[in-house]
Order: C-alpha cells, then structure tokens, then sequence
C-alpha cells in the first residue's frame, strides 16, 4: 500500500471513529452513508442491507413534503361542522376553550370570539372506510381520496408563525436545530451521484404574506452539507450553477482538468484526504450543470402530463410545476424534496384568500398522488400536506356569512399523507363540534398533554408526524442523534411517537 | 417488589448461572484465576460470595469481546474515563434532576456509597459486592435496563468495575476546577528551558511519551502565508513576504509576527470569530426579520481587539458597561451584546412569553460563549450531567431580566434604549482623537483653576462630567469663560458636535428602575412561574458570587472574570487555540461539562488559561505565543511515521479550508480591489436576484436586496450585512452560520455548490478578472505572471507540475478566445468595474480564466 492509500485509509478510519464517537450506539455506519457517499455505505453496512433503511427496512425511499406555510383553515378544507350551521355569531364557550391562551390579535377583540361556520359545502368521498368529508375548494384532492390518509387530530403548541413552523420542521420553536430535512440528508444520504439528496422549492402564491426562513431547511447544528438546496424558479435554478457568459462547458472542463492538476499536486505534498474529497465535488458540480438543466426542461414531458398538472405547470415556480418537479426529482433519486406554499394566513379576508390558495395547490396535489400511483412510485413516495398549526373556529374581524377571518389554533389541525406505507382512505381523530379540542372516539373530550413520553391515542402531536415520517423512511427517532452542546439532540427532542395506527 | 425482594431473588437466579459456569470451566479457581490478572475486580474477590462468582462469570463473556482492549492496572483517572460515562449513561435517572422515586444518585461519592438497605451502590469496604457493578453486569436484571436508550459498551462496564474495584472515589469534574501552572518535566533541562516557548513543553512531553518528535519546520513562505492569514485573515503582500525572506536576523518571525499583530486587518479576522459566539446581525431575525441598528457594537468589537483591550475588560463592558461609573460611549455601545439576542415583532405575540424566550437567549449565549456550558436543559429542569440546578438557571437568568427594553421588537430598527455612537472606524478615530484633547484641555483648566487667581465654583467642577466641563469653558457666559483655554474649548465644543451630527444609533442595555422579578418557570414554560421571585445569582458549581459584588451584570462580570473562576479562561482561550491550530485543545469548545470532550492536553489548556489572566487577559500575547512556538511552525504535511489523523498529538501544523468570508477576502485583495474602508451599516455585494423575495414577509423591509455600488461592493467580507434569516449564499455556502444562535465551531464541508460558486458567481469572475489585469500590468512575460499569480495566492513560485498545468489551460484559452474575441468581451463585462480597454481582450479573458481557477484551487481556499 502507497503513502497516498495509507492516509486515504486512515482518513476513512478517522471519519468511522469520529461517528461512532459522537453519535448513539450502533448509529455511525448509518450516517457514514450521508457523510462518506454511497460507494463506502454500499461496502456491508446497514444502510445498505436495509435497503436504504438506516433501523429497519423502509417503507419509503423518499419524501415529498408539500408545506402550506401560514396555516391552511381545516374549517373551510376538511374538519366538517355541520352542527355549527345553526350557531352562527353566537360565542365560542368559555368550557370549549377552556383556558386556552390565544393570540393578542382575538384575545381582546370587542366582538369576542363569535363562532363562524364555513361558508363551503362539504361532500363526502369514497374512500377504504365510510368516507372524508372534503369541501368543494378542493375538487381535485377530492378525486384523490382513496389515496389519503387524513388526520384531523394534529396538533402544536405553538401559537405564532415564527415559532410553530420552526417547530414543525426542526422540532423546536427555538432556531439553531437541524430541520426535518437535514436530519434525512445526515441519516439516509444520497441515492443520485449528480444531483444533491435534499431539494428544497418555494411556489408562488398571491397571498405570501408570512416569512419563511433558511432555517427551515437549514442544517442547525449538523454539517452544512446537510441543508436543503434550493432549486429556484428564476435565474438560476440552483445557485451559481450556470457558467457565466463567455464560458463554455468545454472550457470548464479545461479549468477543471487544470484545477484537478493543482489539487493532487496538493494532495501529493500535504496528503490531507480533505483535497481529494473536493476534487470529487468539483467533478459533481460539473455533472450538475448537466443534470439540473435536464431535470428543469419539461419538453420531454407528454400532452397529458399537463392536462394531469394543469397548463400551470408550464410555468415556473406555480405549484402545480413544482409538483411536476418534485416528481422528477423522485424519478432521479432524489430522497428528500419539499415545496413550500406560503399564503394560508387568513386573519381576515379567507374565503378571498382560501379561494385563491386552494386553486393554487389544488390540481397539482392531486396530481402528484396519481401520477406516483400510475408510475407505480407511490408505494415507496410518502407524500405530506399540511401547515404549523390549523385556524380558530371562531371568526377574526368582521363576521358575515360571505366573509370572515381566522386567527391561529393550535389544538388540532389536519395534515394528511398518501402512500410511503400510510394507510390509504383513512381518516384519523376526531374533534369536537365546534372543530376545537381533540375527542376520544366516542365524541368525549380529550386534552393531551404532551409530557415525557406521554401520548393519548387518537391524537398527532407534530414530533408523532415526526417521528412517523422518520419511521417510515426506516430511521428509528430515538437512535437518529447527534451529539452537541455535550447532548445528543434528535428531531423529536424527547418525545415522538410512530403512529402505528396509521401504518399499512 | 422491593429492591432487596428483587435483589434476593437476582441472587437466587445468579446462582444458576454460576452452576452452569462452574460445569463449562471446569473449576473456579482456573475460571478465576484466568481472569485475574486480566480484570483486576478480582483481586478483592478474597471471600468469593456468590455474588462475585457471578461477576466472574458473566464478565467472562465480556471479555471475550473486549480482548483487543488492552487491560490495565493502572490507576483510573476518574474525571477523565469514569465521568464521562456515568454522565452519559446513567445521570439521565441517576444525575442531578433524579425523580423523587428514584432513591440512588449517581453524581456524588457521599451518594453513590450510601446504604440503599443493606447495600450500597459502590461499597468502598467490598467493592465486589457492589450494586453498581453487579447490575451493569446481570443479564436478567441489567442497568442501565434493557430497553433504555443508551447502553453500556463492554469496554465501559469493565472501566467502571475496575474503577470500584479501585475504591469507586470520586474527584470533581476537571472544568469545575479552577486552573493551574504545572509544567512537565523536559528531558532537555537546564538553561534550554528559558528558550523553548512553554507550548512546546506540554507538546514534546506527550510526543516523547508516543516516541514521536515535531514534524519539520514548514517552509518560509508557507509559514509566512500560514501566519498571516490566521492573524489577519489574509495573505501577506509580495512585498511583506520578501521582507520576511530577505531579512536574516534570528528573530525575523517574530518581528514578521509583531508586524501581522499590529495591522487593523488583525482586528477585522479576530472580530468574525467574536461575532459567530455571540451571534452579531443586522436584522432581529424573527418574523419580518426587519433592520436593527446595532452595527457600531461591530466597530467597537473591531477597534478592541486592535487596541488589545483587556480581555475582562473586554467582557464587562459587553456585559455591564452601562453599569460602569460614568460609563463613555465604548462602554455603552459594548452593551451590544446584551441586546443581540433574536427577536420578534409578530402580530399577536405575548409579551411574557417573549420576555421569558429573550431571557433564555440571553442566558444560554452566555453558558456557550463564557461560561462553556450548555445551560438548555436547565430551562425546564434541573441539568441532567451537569451539576446546575433548574433554579440557578433562573438565578442567572435573572440577571438579564431586568433590562429595560420592550420584550417585544415592535420591528423597529432602534427599539428600547439605544446610544449615538460613531457610525464607521473614521468616525471613532476622530472622536477618539478629540476625546484626548478634551481629556488635556480639562487637565489644563483644572490646573488652571486650582490657582486661586481664578473665581468659580470649585465644586460644582468636580462634580461634573467632561462635557459639561467643556460646555461650561466654551461658554462665553459662564465664569468658567475666563480661564486660558476658553478659545479651544469652544473650537472642540464645535468640531464634537459637528462630529456627533453624523453618528448613529446602536442598541444598548439598560437596567429598569426596579427589576423585574424572577421566578423558577415549571417546564420552561412563561405562564407557570412557581415559588418565590428569585435574586440574581451565579452556577455554585463554577464559584461563589464575589463578595460585596452588586447583584446585577456588573457584578456578574466580576464573578466572570474573577482569578478563581473555573472556566471562564480556559474557554476563551481554548477558542483562541482552535482558531490558530484549527481544532481546541477540547474538541467541544462550546461545551466543558460533563459531557464535553476531555482536553487533549489538559495542562497544556491549565497553562494557557493562567497565563492569559497573568499577562493581564492580553489576547496579543497569547496569540504571539502560539503562532510563533514550534507546534504551530510545523510542516502541514500529514506523515507517514504518525498515525493520528485528527491531530490530537499536534505532531504537524494546522491545515484547514478557509472560513467564507477569507475565501472571498483572498480574492478581493488579490485582485487590488479590496476597499479599505472599516467599519459602518452592513455591505451589500452582488447576489442573485430574488433571493430575499422568495422568503420575506411583504411588510418586511429586508425583502428586497438592493445590492450595493461602487467601493461598497469591495469592502471586507466582515462588514456584509447578515440578514439572519437569510445571510449571503457566498457566507452560508461556505458554513457561516446564520447568526440566531450562537457559534463557537464552524462546520467545514465540502459540496458541489461551492464549486460552482467558486466559479462562476459575479464577484468571483470580476475579482479574477481583475487579478488577470494585475498580472498582465504588473508583470511582461507569462512566467513572471504566473510567478506573481501564484505568490500572491500560495507566497510562493509555482512548481514545475503546476506551471506546466497552468501554461497548458493559458494556451488553451489563449487559442479559444482569440477564435472567439465576443466571448472574450462577454466575460470581461461581468462586473461593475469597467475593463481595461488597453489589455488585448482575447489574452485578458485568458488571464481571468487562469486566475479565476487558481482562485478556486486548494492553493488559494485551504490553510497549509
């Protein structure tokens, strides 16, 4: 063995101990696979005898995640309240709130907290059970059914924008944790030498009225390579990636071929293994400035691929094309794929807003779940809607039958999910009547109290969602660490419960 | 069932193990004896209970396991290997915050050896019939119990067996013990010792003990250029370097050294180190995100350091100057600090809950920054390894919760209270300067005065400030109007003021009339406080609060920088460590408790941490010392005769990919366009359009990039504005972090997307190109440009290899836009700066290519 094989090994051996070393028990060859590339994960170890898994075998290879940032009404889209038809204007009780603190844009309102029904009709869907109730602003998703596993018993803590999508996606409401993402980037790895594992997509909507945030996406504490990249709608679709005018490929490939030169002249003198581990990532982004294009270029896609999306699709960054990317992305391998919607804050104007929000993600939603089943990938895509938390029942601002406005309710929302080895045509949790607090099945109130490992059946707490999603893609919540701060740290922090009741 | 029904009935089972054991052994005694000198529990084994039978046995089938592990007899060291462990596996029930029902506590020797009921977890009279080992080791009945998290290796059972075996003691946590001097022994002696740096001392005695040596000295020129960018975050100028080359005397280093030491770029690097801790912006960071005018506190970080501020003092002002007696406007601006902390402005936020988030912040900024502990877990509950109870926490808390400012930030740029302060470094060297006049002028009037020619109110003088002083001189109607200096002091009252016409405001801390109370919050939570309100107070375990102290951040600077605080200078200057060899000395500078790691030269950091305190916490000195001792002088070079590939030896010089902002700083500077200027609001270099857009709030007013023009595009990277939810792609790409939360170790990773950074975003291609014109003006032939190419990347002439490399990619290109002049004139156009419309556009566009891809090289991005 050459000088140059001995350090590459020992840097090797290093990486294996600096894992085994600060991560869990039996953890390090998992993680290696995101860390060292599918060449060294593939050489016996667990990710690849779990067939991708990292714990145990996988449902799902991959994830697509459509994000309704602000947070979509369940009132007007799935949780169905006939009963409060006849209740219009009158007072939410003081016992259905229950002490509940509410936000400082209701809490003092002169009209109090009237109740506000929808204005939307509701139709019940076919689908493995006894049916969803589903409203008529979303006629698509409606046809998709079957394929949903929905569940009205999500629920947060939190109760401002800021907080409760930080701790969706990062499991805290405090910055600084990895997100959602990062933590498959760091666990799963790659499945695609030429395009990066973790893909991150902002649609457009006409109502973004709430920030979204780097950290969502961001890699908190975990190696920065573990940050979702944002593939973009205008200008470069991923950052930096077009060479600039005056440049051909041909000539990249000279500077590169003269940057490899320097870099292993390098490598001979220093020997640090680091250099040959960038001389590999000059070579991907190389191959990206390939594969991206192709990716972003929809003519090879068929007529009836759009009729499918909807004529939207043609245009960059709606919805409805990023659902077709997100597609593609899973056809190339790509594990780990989330669109952000932003736009559902209706504090005032809802059915203006809703209306408008609904058409925006509507067809493609439903368009995404059939087309993985027709492709025969939606039994190993999990696909998740849902936003940080749902919308009050009672009305914010001026209440008529036409308008109206919902503050942020945290005490349960819909999400659902479809395929990745969810149950299909399922529904799951029930609210009470005014579509306020989580019930047992029988219609008795229930309030969870999410302290130490405590979970109540029928409910969702997001680090459930979370450790769900986790399950699925074969990781284990509890043995997914990472040890910082003298901590190890997971996603779910110390709760999390798979939701088992909802696994096929 | 009770625990000594259980234990009875362990026992019971126990035996049947034994039984069979004796069977497969064939006799005790062989099973024993085989083991003894292997583990040394066995020795105490004289009595040979059942119970320690047991041990035998089942310790056999670790061993088995656990043979590649070298077994020793030697004495453990219990806060380096026991510690750790208990720490880690059993604290999480047997730690500090133990439930009620949970009677045995594992996180003290009084603890740990008590009588559980007729036995004892470690019984130092019969180690072998410890409880402690006997469960670590039972199969039927194992702690920590089956289904727990986080298991015991074989190798950790049997370090805590022998470790009981040993007498089970106890010694505080290596943090919590305030630092002292203990040198090795140096085989050399004598009179060599005055001339060895004391570095290499605890270096060498580990080395010797591994019978390895230094590695050789680096090269000149790379140690020149490894010098320079680890004190000033740049490379040294062809004429610096030839002056270091050039000059013979024995002492050329360090002269070179003091040189680097003494530039205001030293500020500017060592600042960004600051800056990451404690977690500088330009926004609030949360909801709209909007501007925040804090930026003079990033000047006044600069300017410090430069000066060599004290290091306490450095600390205290930061904490407390506004509790300072007359405290001055650096001291009031250093307050900064206090007001870094995230906030939020969002539409329907409670004003407590935020109050009690910004708190938090604040409080746990300071654990990860000073103090080296990771206090989170306190917010809810008493700390699970280390030993900080939930109610210091909020005892520290408290300290902060008293300041004046709305919790709330209503998304103003100048919420709460805010100072005019100096709004560049031009700015503050003027005041500085007219500050010292003032200073001598109310010295010669008070001379003046003390003549008794002079009538005025002597006391009323005393009593007031300087400025009110100098209002008093300059003002033709007062008696003070008489004295000498009357003209003077009416010209410096008029240049203070036209001066204090262009300063800005900054965020700065003050306390309220009444502070806030305090309480224990149950599970962190702000609207469940319990129990009594709270006086401020400092982790008993890292000092008592100093006597006579006052009870607010005045005084708890004091605790901080008092001699016998345990960790605040080991902290400090383990980051100093880390930013000049690339890794600390503990390889968890954010983290020295319980679970953090062990220095890797514990007396070596001891040492380190009281010289800093001695030398009067001079930052210039320790910095002097440790890039001019022999470890840090070492060749790079990984080595074939050495198998440590993290370094732990320190058996060769630092090596490490450049942070981002020296990355793009290299790059200015190499290209002449480097804009000298320091300090002032947040610069806006080119970045991709839309970027901000695609995340703002619509209200937000940092929703839309407006890059900068002109000399602004050119300004050190230190001084880019950081957006905190949504910092420059050429920063974050290349692992800065965000700024919402404090960072104290960089990630440094390699991805495709710096690669395609590195080649073709804007700056990078106008930088190039203009180093390409550098090269072409400055030098006639292409090896002198390739010479000068390479030594103001790499201080040094290109090698053969490379040469040949890089002539081959210049012809390529030559020939390419001589075909294409269109392509060449494209390429030129990036940019604001216009080309030089004298240099052939074919060759300049080759050039640029040439440089933009030394740029990218190792050469250029990695420390060596």
């Amino acid at each position: 063995m050459n000088f140059l094989e001995t350090l590459h090994r020992q840097q090797l051996a290093t990486t294996r101990r600096q894992l085994f070393g600060r991560t869990a028990l039996g953890l390090g060859t998992a993680s290696m696979a995101g860390l060292l590339g599918d060449e060294l994960s593939a050489a016996g170890t667990n990710a690849s005898t779990l067939g991708g898994g990292l714990h145990h075998l996988p449902k799902a290879k991959r994830v697509i995640y459509l994000f309704m940032s602000g947070g979509p009404s369940q009132h007007d889209l799935w949780d169905y309240k006939p009963k409060l038809a006849d209740m219009f204007g009158e007072q939410l009780p003081a016992e259905v709130r229950d002490g509940q603190r509410i936000t400082g844009m209701t809490a003092n309102q002169k009209s109090g907290l009237p109740l506000c029904p929808s204005k939307y009709k509701f139709t019940k869907h076919d689908n493995n059970q006894d049916g969803v109730w589903i409203s008529e602003l979303l006629p698509h998703t409606a046809k998709v059914a079957r394929e949903l596993c929905v569940v009205h018993s999500t629920f947060t803590e939190a109760i401002n924008h800021d907080p409760a999508v930080t701790y969706i996606q990062t499991g805290s409401q405090i910055a600084g944790r990895p997100s959602l993402g990062a933590w498959l980037s760091y666990g799963l790895g790659s499945m695609n030498e030429d395009l990066p594992h973790y893909v991150v997509m902002h649609a457009h909507s006409k109502y973004a009225e709430q920030s979204l945030f780097n950290r969502l996406w961001g890699p908190g504490f975990l190696p920065a390579d573990h940050q979702g990249m944002l593939l973009r709608s205008g200008g470069d679709p991923v950052l930096y990636l077009s060479n600039p005018p005056g440049v051909t490929s041909s000539d990249r490939r000279d500077q590169l071929d003269a940057l490899a030169a320097i870099n292993q002249e390098q490598h001979r003198h220093f020997g640090n293994p680091e250099i040959l581990a960038r001389i590999k990532q000059h070579e991907m982004a190389y191959r990206m400035q390939t594969s991206v294009p192709e990716l972003m270029d929809f003519s090879s896609e068929s007529e009836s691929t759009f009729e499918l999306y909807g004529e939207e699709a043609r245009t960059p960054g709606t919805f409805a094309a990023c659902c077709l990317n997100a597609r593609r992305l899973a056809e190339r391998g790509v594990r780990n794929i989330q669109i952000f919607h932003r736009g559902w804050d209706a504090h005032n104007r809802l059915p203006t807003e809703h209306e408008s929000q609904c058409k925006d993600i509507d067809q493609g939603c439903a368009a995404l779940v059939h087309d993985l089943r027709q492709r025969g990938m939606l039994d190993d895509t999990l696909v998740i809607w849902g936003g940080e938390f749902g919308r009050t029942v009672y009305c914010q601002g001026n209440l008529t039958r036409e308008n109206y406005g919902r503050d942020h309710h945290p005490r349960c929302f819909t999400v659902w999910m479809a395929g990745g080895g969810v149950k299909a045509g399922i529904t799951y949790g029930r609210t009470d009547d005014y579509g306020y607090n989580i019930v047992n099945a029988d219609g008795s109130p229930m309030i969870p109290r999410p302290e130490k490992e405590h979970w109540t059946p029928g409910t969702m707490h997001i680090h459930d969602l979370n450790a769900t999603i986790l399950h699925l893609l074969g990781i284990d919540h509890r043995k997914l660490t990472y040890r910082y701060q003298g901590r190890d740290f997971r996603l779910t922090d110390v709760d999390g419960h798979v939701m088992h009741d909802l696994i096929a | 069932m009770t625990k000594n029904a259980r234990r009875a009935s362990r026992n019971r089972a126990d035996e049947a193990v034994v039984r069979a054991t004796l069977r497969g052994h064939g006799s005790i005694d062989r099973a024993g004896s085989d083991l003894l000198h292997r583990w040394p529990v066995c020795v105490y084994n004289s009595g040979m209970r059942t119970s320690n039978i047991v041990i035998v046995a089942v310790t056999s089938l670790i061993l088995v396991d656990a043979r590649a592990a070298e077994p020793t007899s030697a004495a453990i060291d219990f806060s380096r290997e026991i510690l750790p462990i208990l720490s880690d596996k059993c604290f999480v029930c047997h730690g500090p915050d133990t439930d009620e029902d949970v009677t045995l506590r594992l996180d003290s020797y009084e603890a740990a050896t008590s009588d559980l009921g007729g036995y004892r977890a470690i019984d130092p009279d019969d180690p072998a019939s410890s409880e402690l080992v006997l469960r670590i080791l039972s199969e039927d009945d194992p702690m920590p119990p089956a289904e727990a998290e986080k298991q015991l290796t074989d190798a950790e059972k049997r370090l805590l067996a022998q470790w009981v075996a040993q007498g089970g003691e106890y010694s505080q946590h290596w943090a919590f013990i305030p630092p002292k001097k203990r040198l090795p022994a140096l085989p050399d002696g004598g009179d060599t010792q005055a001339t060895i740096n004391p570095i290499d001392w605890f270096v060498a005695a580990k080395q010797r003990g591994r019978s390895i040596d230094f590695a050789p000295e680096a090269a000149p020129e790379t140690l020149a250029r490894r010098a320079s960018l680890t004190l000033c975050g740049l490379p040294p100028g062809p004429e610096e370097l030839a002056e270091f080359l050039r000059d013979r005397r024995a002492d050329a280093y360090e002269r070179y050294v003091d040189r680097l030491l003494n530039k205001s770029s030293f500020g500017e690097h060592q600042a960004r180190h600051w800056l990451d801790a404690v977690r500088y912006g330009d926004t609030h960071g949360l909801h709209l995100d909007n501007r925040r005018g804090v930026y003079p506190y990033r000047d006044w970080v600069v300017s410090s350091l430069n000066a060599n501020l004290p290091l306490d003092d450095f600390i205290t002002w930061q904490l407390a100057g506004d509790l300072l007696p007359d405290p001055g406007v650096e001291q009031l601006v250093a307050t900064g600090y206090v007001r870094m902390n995230p906030t939020s402005g969002e539409g329907g936020a409670i004003e407590a809950e935020y109050q009690a988030k910004n708190n938090f912040d604040r409080t746990e900024n300071l654990g990860a920054v000073l103090l080296g502990m990771t206090l989170t877990c306190a917010r809810c509950h008493t700390h699970k390894y280390d030993p900080v109870p939930q109610t210091e926490y909020y005892r520290l808390m408290a300290f902060f919760n008293s300041t004046s400012e709305p919790a709330l930030d209503r998304n103003k740029y100048d919420y709460g209270p805010t100072t005019k302060a100096p709004s560049d470094q031009s700015q503050w060297a003027r005041w500085r300067l007219l500050n010292d006049r003032l200073g001598q002028l109310i010295h010669a009037a008070t001379d003046e005065l003390s003549d008794a020619a002079v009538v005025a109110d002597r006391n009323a003088w005393a009593d007031a400030t300087d400025r009110e002083k100098l209002e008093a001189l300059a003002d033709p109607d007062s008696p003070f109007s008489s004295l000498s200096v009357h003209t003077e002091a009416t010209l410096l009252s008029l240049e203070l003021e036209s001066l204090e016409q262009g300063f800005t405001t900054t965020l700065v801390a003050k306390d309220l009339p009444t502070p806030r109370p305090t309480h224990v919050l149950s599970r962190g939570e702000y609207n469940r406080p319990i129990g009594d309100p709270l006086e401020p107070g400092v982790l008993t375990a890292m000092g008592d609060f100093p006597e006579g102290a006052p009870r607010n951040r005045l005084g708890l600077a004091q605790w901080l920088t008092s001699p016998s605080h345990p960790t605040v200078a080991r902290v400090l200057i383990n980051r100093v460590w880390q930013h000049t060899f690339g890794h600390g000395l503990v390889r968890t500078p954010e983290d020295f408790g319980l679970q953090g790691a062990y220095p890797t030269h514990p007396d070596l950091l001891d040492w380190l941490a009281v010289e800093l305190q001695e030398s009067g916490w001079d930052l210039k000195h320790m910095l002097r010392m440790m890039v001019t001792s022999r470890t840090f002088r070492q060749s790079s070079a990984w080595r074939e005769d050495v198998d440590d590939p993290e370094n732990r030896l320190w058996s060769r010089g630092p090596s490490y990919r450049l942070d981002a902002e020296v990355i793009r700083d290299i790059g200015l500077w190499s290209g002449n366009l480097l804009d000298p200027m320091m300090g002032g609001e947040g610069v806006k270099p080119y970045q991709p359009a839309g970027m901000w857009q695609a995340l703002a709030h619509p209200a937000s007013n940092t929703k839309k990039y407006e890059r900068d023009h002109g000399q602004r595009l050119y300004r050190r990277s230190l001084y880019v504005y950081w957006k905190r939810t949504s910092p420059h792609p050429m920063m974050t790409l290349f692992d800065a972090p965000d700024r919402e939360t404090s960072c104290v170790r960089r990630s440094r990773t390699s991805t495709a997307l710096q690669s395609l950074a590195l080649l073709n975003e804007t700056q990078r291609i106008e930088m190039a190109r203009m180093l390409g014109q550098r090269l072409m003006l400055q030098r006639s032939d292409v090896s002198s440009r390739m010479d000068l190419l390479f030594r103001l990347l790499a201080s040094r002439g290109p090698s053969q290899t490379e040469a040949e490399a890089f002539e081959e990619l210049l012809q390529k290109m030559l020939q390419r836009y001589r075909g294409n002049v269109d392509d060449a004139r494209a390429l030129l156009s990036i940019g604001d700066i216009a080309r030089d419309e004298s240099l052939d556009p074919a060759e300049h566009a080759a050039w640029t290519q040439v440089a933009l891809t030394l740029l990218a090289s190792d050469l250029a991005i990695i420390l060596y």
